[in-house]
């Protein structure tokens, strides 16, 4: 019975493949166009950018999280696909340069950076030891030493793994990832405290750090779901990750779908229930203006869709319902970010719904590079972690119906 | 063997095989010879075992959809006799359909039901509660629990025919095979 599972696949992402240039120059491009837009409009060019920022991080903090709770629970199921977050991961201290814009623009996203309207205000005064701008900028710096460290670590021990076969090193990839994973809790909830809660800054929700959390986690398993279909599309191990692969793939985004419905909607709830005019006040701005449609979308395109469609156990490892899926959550999720960011730059009274080119400029600009980064780093090792203790275990796994 | 006076009529045969193994090909010469009235026994799970008795997808999904929307309709249904037919309350001006409020007994009925579909679906779909089975009155039987594997042919089954099905189970290389009367 036992025998070693043979792989049919080349393992090595073609250096010659014309993909991280493009993706390169897309992103360049991207970016040069949304810097002439910093010069027409300053203040959408900062709300637009932090969408597409704060979208693209989620993604990469997601990923690591992924390989942190696979390795702590000695999971075998996505040994295959566990290199594809791992390489997102390893870019993190180098995606941080992606903050500087963040930073510079503090003054046009967060109106707790002006000291005269801190001072005038009874609410932001009380909250001026934390909503400071030297301290904001000390966190960021926090946040992406421990998320550079953290997500270069594991990648690098997976790596030296797959050179030297030394088994041992699983139980550093543990002694790493279990102290990490509360760090990481911590450290995201309060990325997203500075980043998007704090664009309204007298309200305050103490679940918006589980809330960010959930809207990422969720994307990154469409993000994942696509990567490999796109990967498989373009020739590279199509015999090495199975049915039963992406099976798990599809089970997890349908167990996040309900996570984040659960999140969303309780944190909805109970500030609907309460009633309290500072808690409400959110949520009065994103249902008015034209965002009352993302926030009823949400409810059908990110929960019901999803998980009415991957309800039944078959549909979640058909190709094509899958990739339907995953798209339509991507793009909820950047309209999501959108949602919770622009109402704080344009309200009811300030023509409320709208979208501008920048949206879009940043987005394929910021994409472009942090695709690029994937790519330059995946095809520089195997695409699946060779050696790996549970790989072979993994390859057996079978479908059944 | 366990036959006394009131055990007479014949439920069927049981034939013991060695391991998993063995039991999921002879559970496919079953299937080849055409049987459908018969079930296999075994300590644990095996992997694969209901393709080779070839059985039909379980009808239970549907059992539990069934109750689930029963819940979902149910709960909605309550709630608005209660709050906008017979008993409407002003709460904090919030309107008598008040949909959001609604959601948490709307999803706790929807799982309640749900998982009662669940297990009492399954108990229904298993033919449970029973008291007793023929089988238990085979001193041998009490192996399934520990480490034998059984198949057992019903006499009820259109193309049973004791020589036959003796025949089939001694090619399909069983160990041990014995009448089970009722």
């Amino acid at each position: 019975m036992s025998h070693k599972p043979t792989i049919t696949d080349s393992l090595q992402f073609s250096a010659d493949s014309k993909i991280p240039q493009v993706l390169l120059g897309v992103g360049v491009v991207g970016l040069i166009l949304s810097a002439i837009g910093y010069f027409t409009n300053t203040d959408q060019f900062f709300f637009s950018y932090l969408v597409s920022f704060t979208f693209f991080t989620g993604i990469a903090l997601a990923s690591v999280f992924m390989v942190m709770f696979h390795h702590i629970t000695k999971s075998k199921w996505g040994v295959v696909v566990r290199r594809i977050p791992e390489v997102f991961g390893s870019n993190i201290w180098i995606w941080a340069i992606f903050i500087i814009p963040v930073i510079l623009g503090i003054h046009n996203l967060y109106h707790w950076s002006h000291e005269d309207a801190v001072a005038a205000d009874k609410i932001l005064k009380g909250k001026s030891a934390y909503l400071n701008t030297p301290f904001f900028i000390i966190r960021q710096v926090i946040y992406f030493a421990i998320w550079g460290f953290v997500g270069h670590k594991l990648y690098k021990a997976s790596v030296d793994l797959e050179k030297t076969g030394d088994w041992g090193i699983t139980s550093l990839m543990r002694k790493v990832s279990a102290p990490a994973i509360p760090i990481f809790g911590l450290s995201i909830a309060f990325a997203s405290f500075d980043w998007l809660m704090s664009l309204d800054p007298h309200w305050f929700s103490t679940m918006f750090g589980v809330y960010f959390f959930a809207i990422s986690f969720q994307s990154f398993w469409a993000i994942m779901i696509l990567m490999v279909f796109f990967l498989q599309r373009n020739g590279y191990l199509k015999n090495t990750i199975g049915q039963s692969h992406i099976y798990d793939l599809g089970a997890w985004l349908f167990a996040f779908t309900v996570f984040y419905a659960y999140i969303a909607f309780s944190q909805f709830l109970l500030i609907y229930y309460a009633n309290l005019p500072e808690e409400t006040l959110w949520f009065y701005h994103r249902l008015e203006g034209g965002y009352q449609y993302i926030a009823y979308g949400l409810l059908l395109f990110r929960f019901a869709l999803p998980f009415l469609v991957l309800l039944n156990r078959e549909q979640k490892h058909k190709r094509s319902v899958l990739a339907f899926v995953a798209i339509v959550v991507v793009t909820i999720h950047f309209l999501e970010l959108h949602w919770i960011v622009k109402p704080a730059l344009h309200p009811e009274e300030a023509h409320g719904l709208s979208f501008s080119w920048m949206d879009f400029s940043t987005f394929i600009g910021l994409g472009g590079i942090f695709f690029w980064l994937f790519f330059n780093r995946f095809k520089q090792n195997s695409m699946i972690p060779e050696n790996d203790p549970k790989l072979d275990e993994c390859l057996e796994k079978t479908y059944h119906h | 063997m366990s036959t006394n006076d009131q055990n007479t009529e014949l439920y069927g045969i049981l034939a013991e095989f060695k391991n998993p193994k063995a039991l999921l090909d002879a559970s496919e010469k079953v299937v080849e010879a055409g049987y459908d009235k018969f079930d296999t026994y075994a300590p644990f799970p095996i992997h694969g075992i209901d393709k080779a008795m070839n059985l039909p997808k379980s009808k239970l999904g549907w059992i539990v959809l069934g109750h689930g929307i029963l819940g979902f309709t149910g709960a909605i249904a309550m709630m608005y006799f209660m709050s906008v037919i017979d008993y409407p309350i002003n709460i904090s001006g919030k309107p008598f359909f008040n949909a959001p409020a609604w959601v948490p007994v709307t999803f706790e009925l929807t799982v309640l039901l749900s998982a009662f579909g669940a297990v009492f679906g399954m108990f229904f779909l298993n033919g449970l509660p029973r008291l007793n089975n023929p089988l238990f009155n085979v001193e041998r039987f009490k192996k399934a629990t520990d480490d034998g594997f059984f198949v057992c042919i019903e006499a009820s089954d259109s193309k049973f025919q004791e020589d036959l099905v003796r025949q089939l189970f001694e090619e399909a290389g069983a160990t041990h095979i014995e009448e089970v009367y009722d």
